[in-house]
């Protein structure tokens, strides 16, 4: 019975213009988006070689100019000498740090258009050496990028929608409902067969259409990791779909006329699409504002005309905290400049802090509401998932900045060590290296799998409510 | 024809699904605008201390060379427009502060933006977003049916036999979705003229008076092409699900997908390099050693042609202060040629994106928005090159001095006295004049659209299947 219903339903939904142009329209967004994700990838991954090429060739010059430098026995200024681990530690031997795209990520772009992707380390303060960002035209970011994600996340809804406002409605009003159900049929079969098959009309069509499209930009799918995270992201896609199509098949159920389906469904998706998000993303900002960062900058200003003030001051202190360090004379140490400059750096450092702290807990903060919160709208949840497959999300990069930190650390003690010790570097191989531990695979199913469960349980409760309404659906007036 | 706009807006009102919209509407942009003047209020608060502490720490430093209080210099804070609180337009985009320093153009550091969660990328509820995203769907919603819904029902049949001119008719309704809205829109501009009105702690308003009465009449163009357009459709449409389906595909696409699309477009026109490229394009420039020995020679060639004597040593002034500034002269060059070709790629980026407002009227009033707003990129350039050139004069002013009055090989400090001769750093918004100009295109676009969506919907009417 259902395949002679879904092959009758084919047959007059094909026959209708509207699906064609629904896939066409679909099919060249999801290009169009693909494509876009593959050269942010290929830029990024531009941006990561430059950078690489720089540092080598950097190093390399200022390893020849040792060899130079020692054999004329060569005088040159302490900035600019290669040997000088003070120098080196600060510009001449900075390294950078890269967090890789991942396979997957032409698929959403995500936060990796405002959360820079490399950083480059020196023994200047962690906030300096954080605030790099990549180039580009804020008006690109005020706008967003149209990826794959945008396409699923907004006009996939819309697409569902439009292929299914009017999946009875339109029936009751041509008259062609009664005569359906005066065969032996219910009513309840005739959805579901009407919506099995645009369901798998979609999924199929996005499925096969993504997979093309990254098959076709070179997605490398033997790569670890990769396949599992697809069979997230298509099980992303179906549940996403299914919850638009329970939403859709809800609102029928009430049985209203086709023009008041579309208004009360067009309604819904702005809700959850837009309003929802952006409300809940004025109220966390609300209730936990970030203050500007010009208050860092002024706190940091005021700590270091302090602590340059008591230079040796410190120095003296700090060899105190840290005796581990003194090495010959601690007395002619005192009037050491390099040595006072680690003191004072140490000590603006500690000054600043609870500033710098109050910035990441109102950020912390904001993320907890939201964490909560999402479960109010299927579209952050879907972002949140598509996000965390392509490695693009806000955790990832979380992880990567918490990494580059601690390097951060190991730089610094690595110099400051070298510096009291008044060492002179022959070559570089010795320079701390940095390498990025990226995510578990389980940890990111673990988040997908809890957003998936966060559209799962509204889309059951639409369905159960469609399925009790059904019944009372008039199939006349 | 007010017969007609009565009747309209008596049935609109009665309407509960229109009533529980206008109030959405109203409740969001009066949300917005309390977000918006909050938002407002504490950050110029904070940038403006912040401006007056740099300010002080400057005045004072402790006697010490020119030079060294050149390096320490000063800080540049981006201040906010006040109709900011209407559209922040890229402000959580751009950085808010730069370190003026010696020898150095720094880029202005620390975008809001990456201090906030993911889903401000779903895009941030301004009092511009409520009138320009969601009040056409409003204006969709209320006027789909002027016509289809009266055919369908067959009284647009009756309407005509009882001798309504046409004209009359399409005005009538016309008029009856503009009152439907004004009762939106007063109200709600009666908000924002209260939040701007509480910001004047920070300044009389007069400046911004001009680019508000500016900014309410484009919306308002706006709005009129959004009902004509609907209207036009719902005319032409058979049926008011098809006028519907039509007006709510229009109302995705302009307000989503033209946006984004058009944006990928122009970069992809106009790609813009990355940072680590920037970066080391300039310092190889800033680095030639050679073309900097060059410039000083010639500079001691022209000092001593002026003084008429055959040394340095003869010449009345101290050379130091003449090649420090020379060194900013020619890093200038360098820094205008590169931030300025970066500038010029996305302005390039920013026009082909206008030009994309052929394909939806959304995009010229969103860049005059902004532009009046005083949150587009022309106007975020305009400041970075106020604060450039602020930079540049502190520099003139440390160099110049140690030229004159310090002597080579002598150790010199100067103080307090030097630290007050450069003026403040103030920077007022453009004109609303400057602003327009800026943003020409855009009105013409605006205009273009009104005018075409006017005619649509006359043609539309004039020939009105009563079935």
């Amino acid at each position: 019975m259902l395949a002679t219903l879904l092959r009758h339903d084919w047959r007059s939904l094909s026959a209708d213009a509207s699906i064609w142009v629904v896939i066409g329209v679909f099919a060249a967004a999801i290009g169009y988006g693909t494509i876009n994700g593959a050269r942010w990838v290929a830029f990024q991954q531009d941006a990561i070689s430059e950078a690489r090429a720089e540092e080598r060739e950097r190093l390399e010059r200022h390893e020849t100019a040792i060899v130079r430098i020692n054999r004329e026995n060569a005088t040159i200024s302490a900035f600019a000498d290669p040997r000088n681990p003070d120098a080196v530690g600060r510009s001449l031997g900075a390294r950078y740090v890269v967090l890789p795209p991942t396979p997957l990520a032409p698929l959403a772009v995500g936060q990796s258009d405002l959360l820079p992707s490399y950083f480059k380390i020196t023994t200047d303060a962690r906030e300096t050496v954080l605030a790099a960002t990549e180039i580009e035209n804020p008006h690109r970011l005020l706008t967003g990028r149209f990826d794959l994600a945008f396409v699923l996340i907004y006009l996939y809804p819309l697409l569902i929608l439009a292929l299914t406002y009017n999946l009875l409605s339109s029936e009751k009003e041509q008259g062609t409902l009664v005569l359906a159900l005066s065969q032996p049929i219910s009513l309840r079969t005739l959805v579901a067969a009407k919506v099995l098959l645009r369901f798998t009309v979609f999924l199929a069509a996005v499925v096969g259409l993504a997979l093309l499209a990254s098959l076709i930009i070179g997605v490398d799918l033997g790569a670890p990791g990769v396949l599992p995270r697809l069979a997230f992201w298509a099980a992303a896609v179906a549940g996403y779909g299914l919850f638009w199509f329970a939403a859709a098949v809800a609102v029928s159920a009430l049985g209203k006329p086709s023009a008041t389906n579309a208004m009360v469904l067009a309604g819904v998706w702005l809700a959850l699409v837009v309003l929802v998000p952006s409300l809940l993303s004025m109220a966390a900002t609300a209730i936990y504002p970030v203050p500007s960062r010009v208050e860092m900058i002024q706190a940091t200003r005021v700590a270091s005309d302090e602590a340059n003030a008591e230079g040796s001051k410190l120095l003296a202190q700090y060899y105190e905290d840290h005796p581990e360090l003194v090495t010959g004379d601690a007395q002619q140490a005192m009037n050491d400049f390099n040595l006072v400059r680690v003191a004072v750096a140490a000590e603006v450092e500690r000054r600043v802090r609870p500033v710098l702290d109050r910035y990441s807990q109102q950020l912390t903060a904001q993320q907890q509401i939201v964490a909560r919160a999402r479960f109010l709208s299927p579209a952050i949840l879907m972002q949140d998932a598509l996000n965390d497959i392509a490695g693009t999300g806000a955790a990832r990069h979380r992880a990567f900045v918490q990494q580059v930190e601690q390097y951060h650390e190991r730089w610094r003690a690595h110099f400051v060590r070298l510096i009291f010790e008044k060492a002179r570097l022959e070559d570089y191989s010795g320079l701390p290296r940095f390498a990025f531990e990226d995510e578990e695979t389980g940890a990111v199913s673990r988040r997908v799998a809890g957003s998936l469960a966060g559209v799962a349980v509204p889309t059951v409760l639409l369905a159960v409510f469609a399925f009790v309404r059904l019944r009372r659906y008039p199939l006349v007036g | 024809m007010f017969t007609i706009a009565r009747k309209e807006v008596v049935e609109t009102l009665r309407d509960g699904r229109f009533r529980a919209l206008a109030i959405l509407v109203l409740a969001l942009s009066a949300a917005s605008f309390a977000a918006g003047w909050r938002h407002y209020s504490d950050v110029q608060r904070q940038h403006l201390e912040a401006q007056e502490a740099t300010r002080t720490q400057w005045l004072n430093q402790p006697a010490k060379n020119p030079h060294s209080a050149a390096h320490y210099g000063m800080y540049a804070f981006k201040p906010k427009s006040r109709l900011s609180l209407v559209d922040s337009g890229i402000d959580p985009y751009v950085g808010v502060a730069a370190w003026l320093e010696a020898h150095r153009q720094n880029e202005f550091r620390y975008r809001p933006a990456q201090d906030r969660t993911a889903i401000q990328r779903f895009g941030e509820l301004t009092a511009a977003e409520a009138f320009l995203v969601v009040l056409p769907l409003f204006i969709v919603l209320a006027s789909f049916t002027a016509f289809a819904g009266e055919r369908e029902q067959g009284t647009l049949r009756q309407l005509l036999s009882l001798g309504v001119a046409t004209r009359d008719l399409v005005a009538g309704k016309a008029l009856g979705v503009a009152a439907a809205l004004g009762l939106v829109i007063v109200p709600a501009t009666i908000i924002g003229v209260a939040a701007l009105a509480a910001t004047t702690e920070f300044g009389g308003l007069r400046a911004d008076v001009p680019r508000a009465a500016w900014l309410a009449v484009m919306y308002l163009i706006y709005f009129a092409t959004i009902v004509a357009i609907s209207l036009a459709v719902s005319a032409w449409a058979r049926s008011p699900r098809t006028a519907l389906v039509i007006l709510l595909a229009f109302w995705f696409a302009n307000s989503l997908i033209v946006t984004r699309a058009a944006a990928d477009l122009a970069a992809w026109l106009h790609p813009t390099p990355s940072a680590i490229e920037f970066q080391t394009a300039m310092e190889r420039e800033l680095s030639n050693q050679e073309e900097m020995r060059v410039r000083l020679d010639r500079r001691r060639e022209e000092l001593m042609r002026r003084y008429n004597v055959s040394s340095m040593d003869a010449v009345p002034i101290n050379f130091s202060g003449i090649s420090l500034q020379e060194g900013e002269e020619r890093a200038n060059e360098v820094f205008d040629r590169h931030y300025g070709g970066l500038f010029e790629r996305y302005e390039s980026q920013n026009r082909a994106f206008q030009w994309a407002g052929l394909a939806a009227p959304m995009l010229p009033v969103r860049s005059l928005s902004m532009a009046l707003a005083g949150t587009d990129f022309a106007h975020h350039r305009e400041f970075v090159t106020a604060a450039e050139e602020y930079r540049r004069g502190i520099q003139r002013v440390m160099n110049d001095d140690i030229a004159r009055n310090s002597k080579p090989g002598a150790a010199y400090t100067a103080g307090a006295a030097l630290w007050a001769e450069v003026p403040e750093f103030r920077y007022e918004l453009p004109g609303v004049s400057w602003a327009m100009r800026q943003a020409a295109p855009s009105v013409g676009l605006l205009l273009a659209w009104c005018v075409a969506a006017c005619w649509l919907a006359a043609r539309a009417t004039r020939r009105l299947g009563v079935v």
